[in-house]
């Protein structure tokens, strides 16, 4: 039976440079008797700038930490600062706010069928208030992201990559100082996948965001600056990719350096 | 630039499902107005006789539940009213059943039988009118015969002698009345016949009091006077007063207002259901989006808005095809009951079922709307 640990523990003062900042988060699915806990003491520290990948096997907790920092699930345990705001305990009115600020880019692309490309972008703009541009807004990041003709195109009429553009579209338009990705290769083939892998990258350099991936796809871990590998809910490492390959070596299921254009 | 209306697009992107929707919310508009025609073609009917009576003010006795089922009161409460200023005519309405018997069958039934004043313009009716249909209505034993009655009553032609209450009785003349829902058929008698074939009724207590006031006098205005001098053993009414009375007892006092009630209320819930489903079935197919709303930081409330607009859409876009349709099956049952079942449209009615189609759509809104305010985002991961 596992009791949430009320320790006296002393969090650390907010920091200037990091865009997300964990400190000792438990988190359990369920209550009472039922409760399963799913991360332990979690300590993490992400700076501003920084793409990171979060990786791990099924059920490692890996999609959980990511909802966490997304504000999309309330905290009770430990410490967790988003872009300077603490999360534990926050109303869910607040936590709405505060995902105002962070993009989100899902395994699927959940754009509205009935919408155009344009529509489904515009309505993230419109979360802004800035309704007199918001078209133009919309239409300057497809066009970043190579759809300038398809702009009015309803989804039914995109390739899937497309798709997947248009949702990282509507992820982007805001500029979030944080971007929260889960497996966003995942539905797209080779080509596409790296095309979006290397707008984040491009994205992450130019306006200073802070990128958290959680993907299983190989292909991509190079544009990572840190991979974490999360089992069972506790950190296992945190390190470059390379020391990340290297410490892979010999796993049948095998990372290789020769996989990346580095 | 105008919000991205999600709700229309929603609507929109699936015809056919739009389809059933409006074609459901019309079904059940119709189905209201259907409903609420009978019962006001049936209310009509049962009162539209009081469009025949050549009077401005009616009194009636306060126990009189309608015209066919009154008390009678003292004649001298006309006559206490016949020198108020705008007073034209005061003229005594004897009403009671009276067995009629079928000369053919030999059957008996209860017809509804007038009797007046020869000499009073009790009613409109052409037949009526003049010397000549005096002088008949005053003869002995000779009723003028409504067309509207029941063919169980028996031939109508005039000359035809039957017996009424076990004393002879010749149809003098005709004439077309209609006896509402309470009389199958009706007769107008003078009244000197009245109290022979109602033995030992006298002729000193009237069942109805018909005034006729002067067109320069608000009959309101002279009402009112008259509520002030009479006891309170009878009541004035203006002439759609009076309609209202006995309508307000046909729709309370019997079953025919639960009846067609109870027939709003099922083509409501009907419609309810139906709305219910479209919007959600729309919500389920649309979770992951409305999910993925929120955790862009979309509020419940911003949900709720969609789910809501949609439903009022639903509602005015499935009204307005209702209403032409009922329009068209109005006149339609008008023309097929030759005008017997007068089944017309009002302005009151047409906001009404607006207001409840609204309310029928909002309903399945709100219900269905729990399931969008559900949708959580951390399980969209």
């Amino acid at each position: 039976m596992f009791k949430p640990q009320q320790t006296s523990q002393q969090f650390a003062p907010a920091r200037e440079d990091l865009a997300v900042h964990i400190q000792h988060l438990n988190y359990f699915f369920g209550a009472g008797d039922l409760s399963k806990q799913v991360l332990f003491d979690i300590s993490l520290e992400l700076p501003k700038g920084q793409i990171v990948i979060l990786t791990g096997p099924s059920g490692s907790g890996k999609t959980t930490l990511l909802t966490l920092a997304g504000a999309l699930r309330s905290l009770k345990d430990g410490s967790l600062r988003v872009l300077g705001k603490e999360l534990v305990g926050l109303s869910d009115r607040a936590l709405v706010g505060v995902r105002r600020n962070i993009g989100f880019i899902f395994q699927a692309h959940n754009l509205f069928e009935s919408l155009t490309a344009s529509q489904n972008v515009e309505m993230a703009v419109e979360l802004t208030g800035n309704f007199s541009s918001k078209r133009d807004q919309a239409g300057a990041m497809l066009s970043a992201l190579g759809l300038a003709d398809r702009v009015d195109y309803k989804p039914q009429s995109l390739s899937g990559g497309q798709k997947q553009r248009v949702a990282i579209a509507r992820a982007l338009v805001n500029h979030p100082k944080l971007i929260l990705a889960d497996e966003p290769t995942a539905a797209l083939d080779k080509k596409s996948g790296r095309d979006v892998v290397n707008y984040l990258h491009a994205l992450s350099r130019e306006e200073g965001c802070t990128v958290l991936m959680v993907t299983h796809d190989n292909r991509i871990l190079d544009v990572a600056d840190r991979i974490i590998n999360l089992v069972d809910g506790r950190l296992e490492s945190d390190s470059s990719p390379n020391a990340f390959i290297q410490s892979k070596q010999g796993d049948p299921t095998d990372v290789s350096a020769d996989m990346f254009i580095m | 630039m105008a919000r991205v209306s999600v709700a229309w697009s929603n609507l929109l992107h699936e015809r056919t499902r739009l389809l059933v929707a409006i074609s459901g919310v019309a079904f059940a508009v119709i189905l209201i107005f259907m409903n609420l025609g009978f019962m006001g073609a049936l209310i009509s009917t049962a009162t539209n006789f009081y469009e025949q009576f050549n009077a401005d003010l009616f009194i009636i006795s306060t126990e009189t539940l309608e015209i066919s089922t009154s008390t009678a009161f003292p004649r001298e409460r006309i006559y206490q009213v016949a020198g108020i200023d705008g007073v034209e005519r005061i003229m005594p309405l004897y009403s009671e059943y009276l067995l009629w018997r079928n000369p053919e069958t030999g059957v008996s039934r209860a017809i509804f039988s007038y009797g007046v004043n020869p000499n009073d313009p009790v009613f409109l009716m052409p037949e009526l009118q003049g010397d000549e249909a005096r002088r008949i209505l005053s003869r002995p034993n000779t009723v003028f015969f409504d067309r509207l009655s029941r063919p169980e009553f028996g031939p109508q032609d005039i000359g035809t002698t039957t017996e009424a209450d076990r004393r002879q009785a010749t149809i003098g003349g005709t004439y077309t009345l209609g006896g509402g829902f309470a009389a199958d058929g009706t007769l107008i008698m003078s009244d000197q016949n009245f109290v022979r074939y109602l033995k030992p009724r006298p002729l000193n207590l009237i069942n109805m009091g018909l005034i006729q006031v002067n067109a320069a006098v608000s009959p309101e205005k002279v009402a009112e006077t008259m509520d002030s001098l009479l006891p309170a053993d009878v009541a004035v009414y203006t002439k759609p007063g009076m309609i209202d009375h006995d309508a307000t007892y046909w729709l309370e006092a019997t079953s025919i207002g639960f009846i067609f009630s109870m027939g709003v209320v099922v083509s409501f819930v009907v419609g309810a259901v139906i709305v219910y489903q479209i919007l959600f079935t729309d919500i389920r197919d649309h979770l992951p989006e409305y999910a993925t709303m929120k955790a862009m930081g979309y509020r419940s409330r911003y949900l709720f808005k969609i789910v809501l607009q949609e439903a009022i859409l639903l509602a005015v876009l499935g009204y307005l095809p209702g209403l032409a349709a009922a329009l068209g099956l109005y006149h339609l049952t008008a023309k097929a009951t030759a005008g017997t079942l007068p089944v017309a449209m009002n302005g009151g009615r047409v906001i009404f079922v607006l207001g409840l189609t609204l309310l029928m759509c909002c309903l399945s809104g709100l219900i269905s709307v729990r399931k969008a305010i559900t949708a959580d985002p951390a399980e969209i991961f």
